[in-house]
């Protein structure tokens, strides 16, 4: 890399910015409804993979109970609105938020005594804790979440706008700018390097002098965070939760979309969620009853031949495209 | 006190299913350091192969032992084919244990619907206890028999024969062991093929005391394993046994005592035995 960037070298570094963002933006004025809402769904998914990411692929930390958070911030935006009519998006939607961040703050204090395999494994059995309480269809609990079959009613955001769903798309389109550099320039600020240390060796920066488990601790809340921020989102564009969102398969389902995306690339999240989501959509066109075979066998053959994900070969792709286009000049 | 007796038996055959499943899991997860997730489903096909053998056949006997062979061989195939290529890898390995949750569980509703099989009671088992005035099943004492001779044979295993002191040693340090000239492969397939086949012809066994298993309860089970290995502490069969009676206890008692709760309460104790003990009730350290 030379230290002084041509206007060339500089033009090739954001337009893969400029040309993405160009297409989301235009795309609801050529593309039908239906795909303009698996857009929306592929963004908020991608924006909960990227938390995980910053967990994953960043800190080093598996953690394999993400959707739960996610659920808490949806099952909470969804109880206030239909069931205690706290309407409005500047009540209901921080609430959710909190609740996820107030979760991550719990569940982080457990699950950081342990580390690697049993940090992932305490994580499951605290996603499973969220699962089986919202799953719980007797008492106050029951009537609330709706048990194991979930709540619907949910509408779009109160904000004194009338949302469609194109109108939606640029609202989530929206968060998910502001939430993918703001996670952008967390990983690259000096808490990120850290973060990063902490991954390559956790001794080393201990003895470098950093509390690496509040950097941890800290990592953990920020993905809490953002999951809050997508389960917000998700559920008013769902309008429906229901427990199967928040357990086991879906954290898992969301450790597939990182894997095929490629771990520690932050965007390549969200090109794995595009994937998944894709493939489910058209899994359920032609045989839903087989999704689940469809997904593990991804899984398994994701593991087995293809760790490194696209992303790698998007920006090998990239670097090789603009080291041909700055060399012509 | 009658209530509180037959709970406790309740509790008590709970957990000594629970222990079944989850002294595999403890096994390979302390000695292959793999979170096996595929555990839950394995238990579920080999109940489902064994009660289909037990409907053809009336024998009981038969049905544990082709539930034992089908969820060991499938044990197998998964760590040969799949497991070993991806060694010490362990992040990779869980992942692919998931993906063949979703696999199996998803050709199991393919090949036998999604109903779920009916227990297989053979006559031996008919018929019930007085005690204090209740009757209590017989084959709940079965299920505890049962369980308590294979918990005896597993501890003898591991605390009084060669092999279970290769087992214990390499689960403190592999190398070492590897070094002394001592071949590692055998005790890993050995390991994973009896966990594996240990969960099968369990799950014929203590499906009894759920009347019924259907696909979708493998993961269930699994979770719930899970949480055993966390509150017993990984690695030995005085942790799974423990905590796989601790959790059926409270799980029977707080579905009488606190319905509302039932499903969440193990977590909860799960969650203050970590916060006071992380590696677990008998665990080694982590």
């Amino acid at each position: 890399m030379t230290i002084h960037r041509g206007k060339k070298e500089r033009l090739f570094r954001f337009a893969p910015y400029v040309i993405i963002g160009l297409f989301l933006v235009t795309l609801p004025t050529y593309a039908g409804v239906a795909f303009v809402s698996l857009l929306t769904k592929i963004l908020i998914f991608g924006l909960l993979v990227m938390a995980l990411d910053l967990l994953v692929g960043y800190t080093g930390l598996w953690a394999f109970g993400h959707a739960a958070l996610f659920g808490v911030a949806a099952y909470t935006t969804g109880i206030l609105i239909v069931h205690y009519d706290i309407t409005s998006f500047w009540l209901s939607a921080p609430a959710g938020i909190l609740m996820a961040v107030f979760a991550a703050c719990v569940f982080g204090v457990i699950a950081l005594r342990a580390s690697a395999i049993y940090f992932l494994l305490i994580t499951l059995a605290l996603g499973q804790l969220v699962f089986e309480i919202v799953n719980t269809s007797l008492g106050r609990l029951g009537e609330l979440t709706g048990g194991s079959d979930g709540f619907g009613g949910v509408p779009y955001p109160e904000l004194g706008l009338s949302f469609s769903t194109t109108s939606y798309y640029y609202f989530v389109l929206a968060f998910f700018i502001v939430c993918g550099f703001l996670l952008f320039f967390i990983l690259n600020s000096p808490f990120g390097h850290s973060l990063q240390g902490i991954r390559e060796n956790e001794t080393r920066m201990r003895c470098l002098g950093y509390n690496t488990w509040l950097f941890k601790y800290i990592a953990f809340i920020i993905a809490g965070l953002f999951a809050g921020v997508a389960g917000v989102l998700y559920v008013h564009f769902n309008g429906f939760i229901s427990p199967e969102g928040v357990g086991f398969g879906a954290s898992g389902l969301l450790w597939l979309m990182l894997i095929i995306g490629g771990r520690g690339t932050l965007w390549g999240a969200v090109i794995g969620s595009a994937v998944i989501l894709g493939l489910q959509y058209y899994s359920g066109v032609f045989t839903p009853e087989r999704w689940p075979l469809i997904m593990g066998a991804c899984m398994v053959a994701v593991i087995m031949f293809y760790r490194g994900g696209i992303m790698l070969h998007v920006t090998n792709l990239w670097k090789k495209a603009s080291s041909y286009g700055s060399a012509k000049s | 006190m009658e209530t509180v007796v037959i709970n406790l038996l309740n509790g008590i055959s709970y957990g000594v299913l629970l222990f079944l499943i989850a002294s595999g899991l403890s096994l390979i997860l302390g000695l292959m350091g793999i979170v096996n997730l595929v555990h839950g489903i394995i238990f579920v096909l080999g109940g489902f192969a064994g009660l289909t053998v037990a409907r053809w056949t009336g024998s009981f006997l038969l049905a544990v032992v082709t539930g034992a062979v089908i969820s060991g061989f499938a044990g197998l195939i998964i760590e040969r084919a799949f497991l070993r290529l991806l060694y010490k890898q362990y992040l990779e390995q869980v992942l692919v244990t998931f993906g063949f949750v979703f696999i199996i569980s998803n050709l199991l509703l393919w090949i036998w619907g999604a109903w779920p099989r009916a227990a297989f009671v053979p006559s031996y088992f008919d018929g019930s206890i007085p005690i204090m005035g209740f009757y209590f099943p017989i084959h709940r004492f079965a299920v505890i028999a049962i369980g308590a001779a294979l918990a005896i044979g597993l501890w003898w295993l591991q605390d009084k024969t060669k092999i279970g002191a290769i087992i214990r040693a390499s689960m403190d340090d592999k190398e070492m062991v590897g070094g002394l000239g001592i071949n590692l492969t055998p005790i890993n397939i050995g390991a994973f093929v009896l966990g594996s086949a240990l969960a099968g012809g369990g799950c014929v066994i203590g499906v009894q005391l759920f009347g019924s298993i259907a696909h979708y309860d493998g993961m269930n089970m699994l979770l719930v394993a899970i949480a055993v290995c966390i509150i017993g502490g990984v690695g030995s069969v005085q942790g799974a046994l423990v905590g796989a009676l601790l959790i059926g206890i409270i799980d029977s008692f707080g579905r009488v005592y606190f319905p509302v709760m039932a499903a969440w309460t193990m977590y909860l104790v799960m969650i203050v035995i970590l916060m006071i003990r992380p590696s677990g009730l008998l665990g080694r350290k982590l």
